[in-house]
């Protein structure tokens, strides 16, 4: 594939192209006044085809008078008036459409901050600050849809819930969201379940349930194509990273562009050539006394890792019982309000803490490979984080709806806290964390040096956050308002931090598979738990009786039943009925569709074992070819 | 309204285009934000009308001094790669060509394809062992030792040569680039 520059080649041209390109070296001025001193002879529409040529390759605004001259005087001829009023349009509609797609590429988002941290930092740092990009975008479009299709119906009629005259807004709702906050329309108990007959027939209980069914549906299908897609480009085929082919010929980041960072990648380079040249000389075979000593490390940090992560799911299991039975007893606390801070406040410190005490045991555990190493580190912060998730989850689905009235609100409270306090220990760990990290190590410790940016923890704590916004949409659908103040608020902090408190990460690398495995934690276990968690609380768990849009109900599913009778009434919808009955709630069209599921899984499973086949046969003939021709 | 002129016909644009590969989706909205930052570096020597087609090269030095090459270690490979006289001096086509290859958009061949040119010191179609060494001080401020540096090429030899003729060809090159995924975003220059 060579390519060569080609130049473009002018045909013989004819007399309207050299007139052209006589008129293009002239400035407008001398433009106009060149085509009105055209000779007579030149007929109308000649002279009507030649301005309009000129107006497309020139594009300027001063031809424009030109054109209105011909459209006056063209009222005999209607066709000629209409095609070019049409390519009048059309001149402006491609003029406009430059300068707001060249706006807009202006106005995208932290386009220059973007640059400047790859520019620093390079492609695996900048994979954080793109995912936290992407989660903002999320929120934004679940702020938009529910505040468009559930809260504004419900303000602008008259059903706006209406605060009680004896609470007042006191500043601890910011942290409680509790109090005040409890009448507002941020919770679901505020919801209405009534029809709003105006312009249209307005059903608040479908609206509620269809777009927040829909939203979850839409984020899923979205995660999903970009993880197939993200799979195939850097999954499929990748090499390992140690490679000193890759290191040599492949790693460098073009994009760097800070002197020091450049050098330091040059350093951390000769570094991991060197390490890779002394694995290389030095590897010996690791003797089955020693083999079996490391597997029992292994073996034994992984048990007390494991351990610990259960140990902190079972204690918030038993913090949140023994604060419900603190709330029920009579002598009750100063604040009761202050004290449901407590479960938030300990979840947070543990989802802190804990992964330092895995990064430490990874320091005794030496890791053949530093993938292996990131991986078993992601997988047991993950295991934490998801077993208190989980805990909390079954505290909320089983017990709170027994104990209150109205417990979906409550509920919705118990996310805001989490999001609250979440991003209060996410502040005071960036300044605390790095910038402590920072003046231990060049100050008072220099042997340990600047603290590196850790991507694979800070994406977990993004992911962490969104998750819980995930499953507080149901409940609370203005949860996304507070996300996103806090996404933003966290872009700025983060950057800030980075820029004065880390340095790059030294080992380079893997930025695409990391990112791959990102979005795959996202979907996998965060996405889809939170779609159970809001799918279980429609489907089997009966919504309070007395607040929200689904009172009355015995399930939240059951809106669609009633829909579905209200449609059969009309007899020009029958197929939407049809389609409810015989593939929705069917079991057979699931089967079905299961099996050939699964056929075409293994037909394509198939697939990819011949093509492996063929790559080995394909890479014996290259080598066979390049023996047999003779060098050059 | 009045006198704005022009930079580039729509002609011209198309021209641009062609040049930059048909198959490169080249952004030509681009074209000015990155004419201009080309005027930046020699304002007197880059006019701003260029329905002429001036003939303006601006020397090596000037295109090395941007902020976004002049860290670069391969600056004058890729500075030479791109330029039609080979040594470095870049008019505003070559400029173009240069930043729409290492833009976010050009496919993997292509830039597999100038990865390679660049890589290769002595312009014989091949990566062969010195040039590997050339690459290998450019990288580690020849802090190497010598018997690291053949040691390294040697190791690149052996996993990357599919032939076995001594040296990698532009297949072999690119059969490497298609398994390393996170090459398209490191071949980048963000401008």
């Amino acid at each position: 594939m060579v390519l060569s520059k080609n130049r473009l080649v002018v045909s013989c041209p004819t007399e309207e192209q050299i007139l052209i390109k006589e008129l293009v070296a002239l400035s407008t001025t001398e433009q106009i006044r060149k085509i009105r001193a055209l000779p007579v002879s030149f007929e109308e529409k000649k002279h009507v085809r030649l301005v309009e040529k000129i107006f497309l390759k020139i594009c300027h605004w001063s031809v424009f008078p030109l054109y209105l001259n011909f459209i006056q005087k063209c009222n005999r001829d209607v066709y000629l008036c209409v095609l070019l009023c049409c390519l009048l349009l059309l001149q402006l509609i491609r003029r406009f459409g430059y300068s707001i797609k060249s706006i807009s590429q202006s106005l995208q988002l932290w386009r220059g901050i973007m640059k400047e941290i790859g520019g620093k930092f390079g492609s695996s740092v900048l994979n954080y600050f793109v995912l936290l990009k992407w989660l903002l975008l999320f929120n934004i479009f679940s702020f938009l849809v529910n505040f468009g299709f559930i809260t504004i119906p419900l303000l602008v009629s008259d059903l706006s819930p209406n605060v009680s005259p004896n609470v007042s807004f006191r500043g601890l709702e910011l942290l409680t969201g509790a109090g005040y906050f409890n009448y507002t329309v941020m919770y679901y108990g505020s919801y209405s379940n009534e029809t709003f007959r105006g312009l249209v027939d307005y059903d608040m209980q479908l609206a509620y349930f269809f777009t927040i069914s829909v939203y979850m549906v839409l984020c899923g299908l979205v995660l999903i194509f970009s993880m197939a897609s993200s799979f195939k480009k850097n999954y499929a085929l990748a090499d390992s990273a140690s490679n000193s082919a890759w290191q040599l010929l492949c790693s460098w980041d073009f994009s760097i562009t800070n002197e020091k960072a450049v050098n330091q990648r040059k350093n951390n380079l000769r570094i991991q050539l060197k390490e890779s040249l002394s694995e290389k000389a030095h590897r010996e075979r690791q003797t089955t006394s020693e083999q079996l000593k490391q597997y029992g490390i292994y073996f034994g940090f992984w048990l007390l890792s494991t351990g610990l992560a259960v140990g902190c799911g079972a204690s918030i299991f038993y913090l949140c019982q023994y604060e419900n039975e603190v709330r029920k007893s009579t002598h009750c606390c100063r604040n009761p309000e202050a004290e449901t801070l407590l479960v938030p406040f300990v979840v947070s410190l543990m989802n802190m803490v804990i992964p330092l005490f895995f990064s430490l045991f990874n320091k005794f555990e030496h890791y053949s490979s530093q993938r292996r190493q990131i991986y078993a580190l992601l997988f047991r912060n993950v295991l934490l984080r998801l077993s208190i998730l989980g805990v909390l989850c079954y505290y909320w689905m089983n017990t709170v709806p027994q104990k209150f009235t109205c417990w979906e609100p409550v509920v919705g409270q118990a996310l805001y806290r989490l999001v609250i306090v979440d991003f209060i220990f996410l502040m005071l760990g960036s300044l605390f964390g790095e910038f402590l990290s920072n003046v231990i190590g060049t100050k008072i410790q220099p042997r340990l040096g600047v603290p590196e940016f850790d991507v694979a923890r800070n994406v977990l704590e993004i992911i962490y956050a969104q998750t819980l916004a995930w499953i507080g949409i149901y409940f609370s659908p203005l949860l996304p308002v507070i996300q996103i103040l806090k996404f933003f608020i966290l872009f700025y902090l983060k950057k800030v931090s980075l820029i004065h408190n880390c340095q790059p990460p030294r080992r380079s690398g893997r930025a695409a598979q990391m990112k791959t495995i990102f979005i795959f934690l996202l979907f996998i276990p965060f996405f889809v738990g939170a779609l159970s968690i809001v799918a279980y609380t429609a489907w089997s768990l009966t919504p309070s009786e007395h607040c929200g849009p689904f009172r009355g109900l015995n399930n939240t599913f059951s809106v669609t039943g009633e829909w579905i009778d209200d449609v059969n009434k009309l007899s020009s919808t029958q197929w939407v009925v049809w389609i409810y009955q015989n593939v929705i709630k069917s079991e057979i069209f699931y089967f079905l569709i299961t099996l050939i599921i699964l056929v075409i899984i293994y037909i394509f499973w198939q697939l990819i074992q011949g093509r492996k086949e063929l790559i080995v046969l394909l890479r014996k003939q290259i080598v066979n070819v390049g023996s047999n021709c003779p060098p050059e | 309204m009045g006198n704005k002129q022009t930079i580039f016909t729509a002609q011209q644009l198309d021209a641009y285009q062609m040049i930059c590969n048909p198959t490169l989706k080249v952004n030509v909205l681009d074209h000015p934000r990155l004419f201009y930052r080309y005027r930046d570096l020699a304002p007197q020597l880059v006019p701003l009308d260029y329905t002429n087609h001036p003939d303006v090269k601006l020397p090596y030095e000037l295109i090395g001094s941007m902020p976004e090459l002049k860290d670069n270690p391969f600056r004058q490979r890729i500075a030479e790669v791109f330029s039609e006289d080979g040594e470095g001096n870049m008019t505003l086509d070559d400029f173009l060509d240069m930043f729409s290859v290492l833009s976010e958009m050009a496919p993997r061949d292509l830039k597999a394809y100038y990865a390679f040119k660049i890589y290769d010191f002595n312009d014989d179609d091949f990566i062969c062992k010195s040039d590997l060494e050339k690459t290998l001080n450019k990288l580690t401020r020849n802090e190497l030792t010598e018997d690291e540096v053949k040691m390294v090429c040697e190791k690149v030899i052996d996993e990357a040569d599919l032939d076995n003729d001594g040296r990698l060809s532009l297949e072999d090159f690119q059969h490497m680039i298609n398994r390393a995924p996170d090459f398209l975003s490191t071949f980048h220059i963000r401008i």
